[in-house]
């Protein structure tokens, strides 16, 4: 057996024999899913609302039963007026108040021009967008019924979404799950390897044996990719038969790009690995270089909203260009060839990673 | 002449401190060389530039001929290390220790099979050789750690502090066994703080805060701090009178008289040449001697002598 393969059959002994990181590579898929699945997987909550009803008319109470069985909101009050509507709101109990002004009812029935207030709570600003989104819809669609009961005028506006059906929720959070089970996971692990057997001393013995640095960096990167790989197709099969999130391009493309993105994590992970001293500073380095991923990588918000200089910070990141093509894939059905170029980046700064690594990995022990 | 290790002018800074300073080394083919000195003296620094694990500030290291900051691998390749504190793989067994190392040493195949059986069986390992290393005992670790280090049948063999907080029937097996090597040819240089062991030694180097304070074999360090041998006499009172006119008598170092009998110790250029002439001598003028030796001074009363008012 050549000095590579020992070197990795020997940490390959190590990593299954280390029962704390053997717990995190098998177990952390399913946690990280199961906890997606719980918050995001079945139908959504309801949102707490009153309602001030100053006409108390016919119509307002079919507007008030629509919005009851849209199935977003949950009627929570009844005030008698605007201003308790409002105390409402301010004091936390709801997170809007609609407010029906008198003589709605009249108004509709007669065709002639009417509205209604709401009042939100926007520090909560997902929510009141939500609120405000879900309120228009039922005002337009209840518009709707009501102009054909009583054949009055109204305009419809017809949506029609490109990559559809809509995309769920789960389908939506594979990318994200991937990303933290493909870059935080496995970079995290690898970080600590030189710096541990730079502590625990076993350093010191391996570098006085003619290996090259090359050798050290190849034979970790291959064990370590050995185990985390098992993270990687227990995610994805997990979601498609467990949580039947759907694929619309290939299997084999999304394990092919789920690979390279593992390998560039890996790299990456030894890079820190080689300039920490320690495997605290280790460990730290690469969660803190996660922050960054987590914030600018469409991770949790789109980069299209980022501003101009955060962007170039984008382009750095590995995951900014797994979660592209991983989407592409997944969600739009593009095949690798169509995504090739941010696959390309992503094997460019995996073998950047990896010579520096080779660079800088110094066989001595000061 | 080529030297199993040549050091010059060696020297080595951590940050402003200097922990090893300038110094001067050589180690000859097939001798087994001390590197003696307290903890904190440089020793284990000393070793580390000698294995390119540390680059030195300045100065040079040749080991059989081959500078290690040009060409370390070859260096490597000739030479076993077993250093201070067990570096081994706790989380592997005794064999795949001993396989991974054999290994990273470009050992193959069939080859790599028989000296593994060998080690195990040399170093009494066989019946632990599917325990994990971690679970080994003291003894058994640096046993094993000693069967890592002579996995390639280097040349050279550096060994950092082998009997620390070692057991005496392992310092004593470990001791055999370093002769034992030397009489297969293989150049030992070890590092030891224990004054006692370094009379083992064929030669020694003294060091003391990052110098070499002296150098040489046991007896030749002792004749350096002393400035000669001590011998001593019991004999008539007489004798004074002679003493001081014999060849390779430097000194009278004290005297005192217990029931007639003069106890007196006398420093010699060697003891060895001069001890029976001193006694026939005295003899010859009349004065009975009763008892004449050499005395035994330790490593340690040398040691002590030469760093004094450093």
């Amino acid at each position: 057996m050549s000095a590579f393969l020992a070197l990795v059959v020997k940490d390959v002994r190590q990593l299954l024999r280390d029962p704390k990181t053997m717990l995190m590579v098998l177990l952390m898929p399913i946690i990280v899913m199961a906890l997606f699945v719980a918050g995001y997987g079945g139908g959504g909550g309801e949102v707490p609302i009153a309602v001030v009803d100053l006409d108390g008319g016919k119509i307002s109470w079919q507007l008030i039963d629509f919005l009851r069985n849209v199935g977003d909101f949950r009627v929570d009050y009844f005030a008698s007026t605007p201003e308790k509507g409002e105390m409402l709101v301010k004091k936390g109990k709801v997170y809007a108040t609609l407010i029906i002004p008198e003589g709605f009812s009249e108004d509709v029935l007669l065709g002639r021009k009417t509205r209604v207030e709401l009042i939100i709570d926007s520090s909560y600003a997902h929510i009141s967008e939500l609120i405000w989104e879900a309120l228009n819809a039922a005002v337009q669609e209840f518009q709707r019924k009501v102009s054909e009961k009583y054949n009055t005028f109204s305009i419809t506006v017809n949506k029609r979404t490109v990559y559809g059906p809509q995309v769920t929720r789960v389908e939506n959070f594979v990318p994200v799950v991937m990303g933290i089970l493909l870059h935080l996971v496995p970079m995290s692990l690898i970080a600590v390897s030189i710096s541990r057997e730079r502590e625990r001393r076993t350093f010191e013995q391996l570098i006085v044996t003619p290996i090259n640095s090359s050798d050290i960096i190849m034979s970790k990167l291959l064990a370590y990719a050995l185990i985390t790989i098992s993270d990687m197709v227990v995610t994805l099969w997990v979601s498609v038969e467990l949580f039947n999130v759907r694929v619309k391009g290939s299997f084999l493309d999304l394990l092919i790009v789920s690979s390279i993105m593992l390998l560039c994590s890996l790299s990456l992970g030894l890079l820190i690995s080689v300039v920490s001293k320690n495997q605290l500073q280790a460990y730290q380095t690469a969660i803190f270089l996660f922050i960054p991923s987590m914030l600018f990588t469409g991770f949790l918000t789109p980069v299209e909203l980022l501003s101009g200089e955060v962007r170039l910070i984008s382009k750095l990141l590995p995951l900014y260009y797994f979660l592209r093509t991983f989407r592409n894939i997944q969600l739009r059905g593009w095949t690798l060839y169509e995504t090739i170029y941010e696959v390309e980046v992503l094997a460019f700064q995996t073998i950047f990673f990896l010579l520096l690594s080779i660079k800088l990995l110094k066989l001595r022990v000061e | 002449m080529i030297y199993a290790v040549e050091a010059t002018k060696l020297t080595k800074y951590f940050g402003s401190f200097k922990a090893v300073d300038s110094i001067d080394l050589k180690v000859r083919k097939g001798e087994i060389f001390g590197l003696l000195g307290p903890n904190g003296a440089g020793k284990t620094t000393t070793i580390r530039m000698i294995l390119g694990l540390l680059k030195p500030s300045a100065g040079t290291v040749k080991v059989f001929g081959v500078d290690v900051a040009k060409n370390r691998k070859e260096v490597l390749k000739i030479t076993g290390y077993m250093p201070q504190r067990f570096s081994l793989y706790e989380d592997l067994t005794t064999e795949e220790n001993l396989r991974l190392f054999a290994s990273l040493y470009g050992l193959k195949g069939r080859d790599l099979d028989e000296r593994v059986g060998e080690l195990l069986d040399e170093f009494q390992l066989r019946e632990y050789r599917y325990r994990l290393a971690g679970k080994l005992s003291g003894g058994t670790k640096q046993r094993l750690a000693l069967a890592v280090a002579l996995v390639h049948k280097p040349r050279l063999l550096i060994v950092d502090e082998p009997t620390a907080g070692v057991d005496p029937p392992i310092r004593r097996y470990f001791w055999e066994y370093f002769r034992k090597l030397r009489q297969e040819g293989v150049t030992i240089l070890v590092t030891t703080h224990y004054m006692d062991e370094a009379e083992n030694c064929d030669r020694l180097a003294l060091m003391n805060r990052g110098k070499i304070v002296a150098h040489g074999t046991p007896q030749g360090i002792k004749r350096l701090a002393y400035g000669g041998d001590i011998v001593e006499l019991y004999t008539e009172r007489r004798a004074l009178l002679y003493l001081k006119s014999f060849d390779g008598v430097k000194t009278i170092l004290n005297k005192d008289v217990k029931d007639g009998v003069l106890r007196v110790k006398v420093l010699v250029d060697d003891a060895s040449d001069r001890l029976v002439p001193i006694v026939k001598n005295l003899e010859e003028k009349g004065v009975k001697v009763l008892r004449a030796n050499q005395v035994f001074v330790s490593l340690e009363d040398a040691f002590i002598k030469l760093t004094v008012g450093d």
